[in-house]
């Protein structure tokens, strides 16, 4: 089925106390636009609007509900709740900060705080095989901080990727767009599916989903840091459950980077979620167990840092 | 008598809601309720209707505002349930009675009694450690507790739903009890459909509530169930109570002490309002939905506070 995009709301549209600059994202359950606050701050405001159930034509601020769909976009409207309820309870550098919700416009908007900055991806894409050990090393110690506190208050994100890692200027690391973690479906509802990344979802992610835990967070988190390396994705869980096609990164990248990181990758993009790191902390203690020594290319040093591998090896099994 | 009681039944990803629950309580006495209509079977959702409602009116008749019996009452009202869908099933001339499992729970002076058919469960959590719980009346627990399967192959099971004890069905359920047991502070009471226990275990649910406020936790291991349950998720139910017997209990539990003698307060969904989607929210409850998480906000988030 074709889907029509949405309109957003018109570039200096007053929304509450707010002033819209112009739009940031489109996504198919939500707008995300950029705002000024009455203080003159910039603000994200996220818009819930799923295109397959509302649609607002140009020049329009309500969005058109048939009569059949309204149950469905109230019914979504909840999971948009649930994601407003649990990030507002996250206060943590590391994760993005919910400032206001309202309602307007037969829809509901979350304020969310902004600052300058981009994403991962958008961070990986301009520096295409430049991505140094020691910025993927700081920048996933720091984002996991954020992670753990996620879990902690027993919530999984199950959207990680590149493009929900945002980097502030000064390149501390948010999580943004928890927009999964509250995706509850209805079977006769096909206009609300689950929603996760190929290349970044883990193999619980597909099918029953009963198997989902912070481990499938940790696929993510090692896909993540696989396309600060790769640029890309790694190949899709289900794909690779069918046949297996996926390249150690140790063997891939060898020489590169350092072996012990290149496993912390491949132990993290384990198929089977019992082998992965089973919490955020023994993936965090893992990435700063052992700091490599500095930038230079590690060729073959089989000697020393074969040895501590082989400790690390043991002691994750 | 003091405790916080929540309890939730939601769809998942079910075409409808075969769940029931319901709790009643008296000045001293509580009853917890929970019922999981058959899917294979028509009009589950009677079934489950009809058990709960049995119970909680043979609470209300007999609750004054002790029980005299709380085994005897268990025993006497599910097998009353039993009989009430059979007749209904006459009445109706229905081809297969509906069918139902069931777990009821009653605490009175500090004690817990309960007793269950089928294999939705009961579980006594304490301190972050699951201290009893019910044992399923199915199949795949029989070949579990012979060694047969592994508890890994019983999660996959084909005959995983299959029961051999429940309400409504040719014989008379087979009713197990537990023993008395005597509740201490902060302890939790959690029954629930195998739509919640199938998809998280009664170890991480304790863990999750261990000292939480139930009204938050509760919620927020369903909706983590409901997604775990994914598209095609069963229908998911809970009642939960945490007792609170030291004073300085918390502001959203429940006192029964200044209740009148004769007076029952009872939480139960009322018949025949099964909405399509059981999320539906009305106008109200976005404007609560908003209030409560700006509230949050303000709470939770220094910075705006500093403003």
């Amino acid at each position: 089925m074709a889907q029509q995009a949405n309109h957003p709301l018109p570039d200096g549209h007053r929304l509450e106390e707010y002033t819209i600059e112009r739009q940031l994202s489109l996504g198919g359950f939500s707008i995300v636009y950029l705002a000024d606050d009455p203080a003159g701050h910039q603000v994200a405001i996220k818009e819930y609007l799923p295109n397959s159930l509302a649609l607002r034509a140009a020049g329009e601020l309500r969005p058109n509900i048939t009569e059949e769909h309204l149950g469905a976009f109230r019914y979504g409207m909840k999971c948009f709740f649930e994601e407003g309820r649990a990030l507002a309870r996250l206060s943590h550098p590391n994760v993005v900060r919910v400032l206001n919700f309202f309602r307007a416009n037969d829809t509901v908007y979350m304020v969310m705080e902004y600052e300058k900055g981009r994403t991962l991806q958008e961070h990986i894409l301009k520096h295409r095989d430049k991505v140094s050990e020691r910025f993927i090393r700081g920048l996933f110690t720091r984002m996991l901080n954020g992670l753990r506190e996620v879990h902690a208050h027993k919530l999984l994100h199950l959207d990680l990727k590149p493009s929900n890692i945002y980097l502030r200027s000064n390149n501390s690391p948010v999580l943004i767009d928890f927009g999964a973690a509250r995706q509850t479906l209805v079977q006769d509802q096909p206009m609300l599916k689950p929603m996760y990344t190929p290349g970044y979802a883990s193999p619980e992610h597909y099918g029953e989903r009963r198997d989902l835990g912070p481990w499938s967070d940790i696929y993510s988190v090692g896909a993540s840091m696989y396309a600060c390396i790769a640029g890309k994705a790694p190949p899709a869980a289900d794909e690779r459950q069918k046949e297996e096609c996926y390249l150690p990164a140790v063997e891939r990248w060898q020489g590169r980077y350092s072996e012990h990181l290149l496993q912390i990758i491949d132990w993290c993009l384990h198929l089977d979620h019992l082998q992965r790191p089973q919490s955020v902390f023994a993936l965090q203690k893992a990435l700063v167990e052992q700091v490599p020594p500095a930038v230079q290319p590690i060729a073959e040093e089989d000697g020393w840092l074969g040895r501590l591998v082989g400790i690390f090896r043991n002691q994750n099994k | 008598m003091k405790f916080t009681v929540y309890q939730e039944s939601r769809q998942g990803g079910r075409g409808n809601n075969e769940d029931r629950t319901a709790y009643s309580y008296t000045r001293d006495a509580l009853l917890l309720v929970i019922a999981d209509g058959m899917g294979g079977h028509h009009h589950g959702e009677i079934a489950a209707q009809i058990a709960v409602q049995t119970l909680v009116n043979s609470f209300q008749r007999e609750a004054k505002p002790l029980l005299p019996d709380p085994f005897l009452f268990l025993q006497r009202a599910i097998n009353h349930g039993h009989r009430a869908i059979i007749d209904y099933t006459g009445q109706k001339q229905l081809a297969e009675s509906p069918r139902t499992t069931i777990v009821a729970c009653v605490v009175q002076d500090g004690i817990a009694y309960w007793a269950h058919a089928g294999d939705s469960r009961l579980f006594l959590l304490r301190g972050g450690r699951v201290m009893a719980q019910t044992r399923d009346h199915s199949r795949i627990r029989l070949l579990l507790e012979e060694g047969m399967i592994s508890e890994a192959q019983a999660a996959h099971h084909p005959d995983r739903n299959k029961i051999y004890s429940c309400l409504g069905g040719t014989t008379a359920p087979e009713i197990e009890y537990s023993r008395k047991t005597p509740l201490e502070h902060g302890d939790v009471l959690l029954l629930a459909t195998d739509g919640l226990w199938g998809v998280t275990s009664g170890d991480l649910m304790a863990v999750a509530l261990k000292g939480a406020n139930l009204l938050q936790a509760v919620p927020m291991l369903m909706a983590q169930a409901e997604v775990k349950g994914g598209p095609h998720g069963d229908n998911l139910s809970v009642v939960a109570i945490r007792w609170e017997e030291s004073p300085e209990a918390g502001e959203s539990s429940i006192s029964t002490q200044t209740m009148a003698l004769h007076e029952v307060a009872t939480q139960m969904e009322e018949f025949g309002r099964t909405p399509a989607y059981k999320g539906e929210l009305s106008d109200d409850e976005i404007e609560k939905a908003i209030e409560e998480i700006r509230s949050a906000i303000e709470k939770y988030n220094p910075r705006k506070q500093g403003q």
